[in-house]
Order: structure tokens, then sequence, then C-alpha cells
């Protein structure tokens, strides 16, 4: 009995670790695809009004810096899905649900479908540059609320 | 010993009068010899170029030098040098050496802070050089003035910037499109700027440029004049779908490019970002095509408003490249005394 118990505890070790883990690479990631979008809309800003020093400044180009966004979220994106997919199996062993309708699971999800869908409107062109770089700033807002929510 | 120059230059006369100072185009070994040999001069440098010509000079004997080198230049180019004598002005020792430094630095050519004289300061240098008519004083005074023109652009804002508008059309692009080898152009009239842009874009490695205007000869003859190719004016429209920068400069006396058009353009160039360069006055482009999202329009206006910025800040970076340059100087007119002494003595 006390070895089936410790194995038990150990397995759920591991999985809460990978979740943990996971997530946080993911809000990296996602960060990082952030800080892009905030440089590009500033750079966007000052050359649709022609501002004073745009030849000088030495803010990455749009390029550069759209790319940064898409490529950010492209990772951070499967792996926040491999996180919640942990969070879903580990919640089942420790709960014995593996949903319980609390903030963070719900903001979680909302957050998945939110670059899921930044995701989308950027491979299939829908939309690009400003739009995107607006839409992955939001998103972010929401990564800072699923952090100070509860898995209560 | 004496260290002087005597010139002409943009400041003093038009290109009129320049062209007849002119060595260009001359063999400067030669020019250099013959001058060290009439004047009598100890080292000499001649520097010629379309805004200047300047000749770098160093004699030993209490003699009028500049006399000499002034008949040098009257017999060389058949002038009558007295014509000129309020064209042509002479500095010495300190004022010689600072203007030199003024010189190589581009704080003395018509657009302030440009590269280009440089290497024309050192290609002078290496010929004289050659010419066996440089010695211990210029060698040191021109590696002098090489390394105080590197200094004044790593320490100060001198050379930042674009000073003309082609090359800020260049920096847009660069700063919207990234690398802009792969990138496809569409110029749509055929104009002064345009042309110049054209070689710009060329040097950035852009291969798919294509020319249109009404009268297709035209265009055709710019595109065979830098290897690109020339489409009907009629077609132009067709391209915009693939088109990352499109300048325009016709004659129209009205838009010929509209707001809707491009925006109905947007879903289909996958909102792949725009750059509209428009030369026309009146304008070729409807205004408002700046608002819409990933396209960006630049008028002449634009592009000459950061031209004037740009002059505006190296100029007020004068003030810290002459602390630099008297710096330098004073080193070096503190050399060129011991070295007079020690002659001396």
């Amino acid at each position: 009995m006390p070895d089936h118990s410790s194995s038990l505890q150990q397995f759920q070790n591991i999985y809460l670790t990978l979740h943990i883990a996971t997530i946080y690479l993911s809000y990296i990631a996602f960060f990082v695809a952030s800080v892009a979008a905030v440089l590009y809309l500033i750079q966007d800003n000052l050359l649709k009004n022609k501002q004073v020093g745009i030849v000088l400044n030495r803010l990455p180009n749009l390029f550069f810096l759209d790319k940064l966004n898409y490529r950010a979220i492209g990772s951070g994106f499967p792996i926040l899905t491999l996180s919640i997919i942990i969070g879903f199996i580990w919640a089942k062993h420790i709960r014995g649900a593996s949903w319980s309708y609390n903030s963070r699971e719900v903001y979680s999800l909302v957050l998945w479908l939110m670059y899921a869908l930044i995701l989308h409107v950027r491979l299939s062109s829908k939309l690009r540059g400003t739009k995107v770089a607006q839409l992955s700033l939001v998103a972010f807002c929401l990564v800072i609320f699923t952090l100070f929510s509860t898995c209560r | 010993m004496d260290l002087m120059v005597l010139g002409i230059n943009h400041k003093t006369a038009p290109v009129e009068i320049r062209e007849k100072f002119s060595f260009t185009g001359k063999r400067m070994a030669e020019v250099n010899r013959l001058l060290k040999e009439d004047a009598s001069l100890e080292e000499n440098l001649v520097l010629s170029t379309c805004n200047r010509m300047e000749i770098y000079a160093v004699a030993n004997h209490n003699k009028d030098h500049i006399g000499d080198i002034k008949n040098f230049l009257g017999r060389f180019h058949n002038l009558n040098i007295l014509d000129y004598k309020d064209r042509l002005y002479v500095y010495r020792d300190k004022e010689a050496i600072e203007h030199l430094f003024k010189v190589a630095a581009g704080l003395d050519s018509m657009v302030i802070g440009e590269a280009e004289i440089l290497g024309q300061v050192k290609k002078a240098y290496q010929e004289a050089k050659e010419s066996q008519t440089t010695g211990k004083v210029l060698n040191k005074l021109f590696q002098n003035a090489f390394n105080t023109a590197k200094k004044l652009r790593t320490e100060t804002s001198i050379t930042r910037g674009a000073v003309s508008v082609s090359s800020v059309a260049v920096r847009l692009a660069k700063k919207i499109l990234g690398r802009l080898r792969d990138k496809k152009v569409l110029i749509v009239g055929t104009g002064k700027v345009g042309e110049q842009l054209i070689s710009y874009l060329k040097k950035e490695g852009i291969e798919s440029i294509l020319v249109t205007n009404r009268t297709f000869e035209k265009a055709r003859d710019l595109a065979a004049r830098f290897a690109v190719a020339a489409i009907p004016f009629e077609d132009f429209r067709s391209r915009l779908v693939e088109t990352d920068i499109i300048i325009t400069s016709t004659g129209a006396p009205h838009c010929i490019i509209r707001k809707d058009e491009i925006l109905s353009l947007m879903p289909m160039r996958k909102q792949n970002p725009f750059l509209i360069i428009d030369l026309a006055v009146p304008r070729d482009v409807e205004t408002d095509t700046n608002k819409i999202d990933n396209v960006y329009l630049y008028d002449v206006d634009d592009l000459q408003k950061t031209v004037d910025e740009t002059i505006v800040l190296r100029k007020n970076e004068l003030d810290s490249c002459f602390e630099i340059i008297g710096a330098s100087s004073g080193k070096f007119i503190d050399w060129l005394i011991s070295e007079k002494l020690r002659n001396e003595g």
C-alpha cells in the first residue's frame, strides 16, 4: 500500500512539474510576442504619422517584428496546448474530474481560444501587422489575468 | 617650415569657375611632381573634386610660395590668376590643419556630413604619396585627418540620417519591409527622382523592378537604361497585387490610385505591407490611402521633411565636431612646432 501511494505521489509530482513548466514556457513565448507587438505598434505609428526621425530610430523593422510576434505565438501555442492537456490529466487524477469550472481553467481556455484565433487569422492571411499586434496584446492581458486567477 | 593650403570651393566660386581650376581626369602623379618642382615645395598634395580644388603644401624657405603655386595654376590652366584672387582662399598652419580636418569629415561639403569626400581625400593622398610628393608633415597630417574624420563619425551624429529624397525612401522601405532583395517594385511614370530611386533600389539588390509610363517608349527607354523591365500603362493595375513598393511620378492632373482600389486589393495581397511613394505634384495617390492598415503612403513633402530634419540634426552636431577637431588640430600643431624648432635648431 505505501508503495502504491508513493508511486502515485511521484506520478502526480511529475505531472504537476510538467504542467507548471510548460505553462511558464508558453507564457515566456507570449511575453516575447507581446513585446514584439508593442514595438510593432510604436514603429507603425511613427511610420503612419511620418514622425520626426523615423529613419533615425533604432527600432527593428516591421517585417522582423511581425515575424517575431508570429513565431513566438506559433511556438507558445502548442506548448500551452500541451500544458492544458497535462492539466486535464492531472486534475482527473487528483479530483476525479478534469474540468471543474474554476477561474483559472476558464481563463486558460479563453486564452487558448484567443491564441488559436490569432494563429488562424495570421496563417490564413486574413489579418496581418497592426491588427495581429493589437490582438496579441489583448491576448497577453488574458495571460496576466490567468496568472492571477486561482485553481479553486 | 610652413604648412599652407590654397584652394577654391563651392562656397567661393560657382561651377563655371571651379571647373577651370579642376584637375579631374588629369594624371595626378604628374601634376603633383610638376607642382613640386615649379613652386619649389618640400611637400605637396592636390585635391580636386567637383566641389573643390585645393593644394596642400609644405615649404621650407622664407619666400612667397603661395605666389609660386598661383603662378603654377595660372600656367597649367591657362588662366590669368589675378582675375580670381577673390575666389581663392589661403590658410596657414593651425587654420590649414583645421580646414583639412573639416574637409575630410565632410563639414565643409555642400551636404554636411556626406561621406564621399573622405574617399576622395584618401584617393588624393594616395596619388600624392605614389608620386612621392608627400613627406613627414603631410603624411602625418593626412593620417590625422582620416582618424579625426572617423572619430567624428563614431562619436557624433554628423553622418546619421538620410540627406536625399531617394535615400530617405530606401530607408523607409527597409523600416517597413526589412530586407529588400526579394521585394517587387513598380515605377509608374518617369521622372528624375524616380530614376535616382531605381539606382538606389538596385544597389539594395532588388531584381524585380517594373517601369511603366503613359508613353510606353519613355518607359522602355528608362527600363533599358537600368536593365529592368517595362510594361504597358494599361497593365500596371493588375500588377499591384504582387507589388511591395510602388513609386508614382506621373504628370496626371488628378489621382490615378484611389483608396478604395487599394483597400479592395489588400485581401488579395494577403494584407502584405505596401509602401507607396508618391513623387508627383499634383499627387497621384489619394491621401486617405495612408489610413489603410499596412499601407504606408509618403508624398514628396513627407520625404523632404525627413531630409530637412536630418540636416538640422547634423547642424546641431557641428559644435561638438569643432571641439573634437580643435583638440586634434591642437595636438598636430604642437608636433609641427616642435618639428620646426628642431629643423631650425
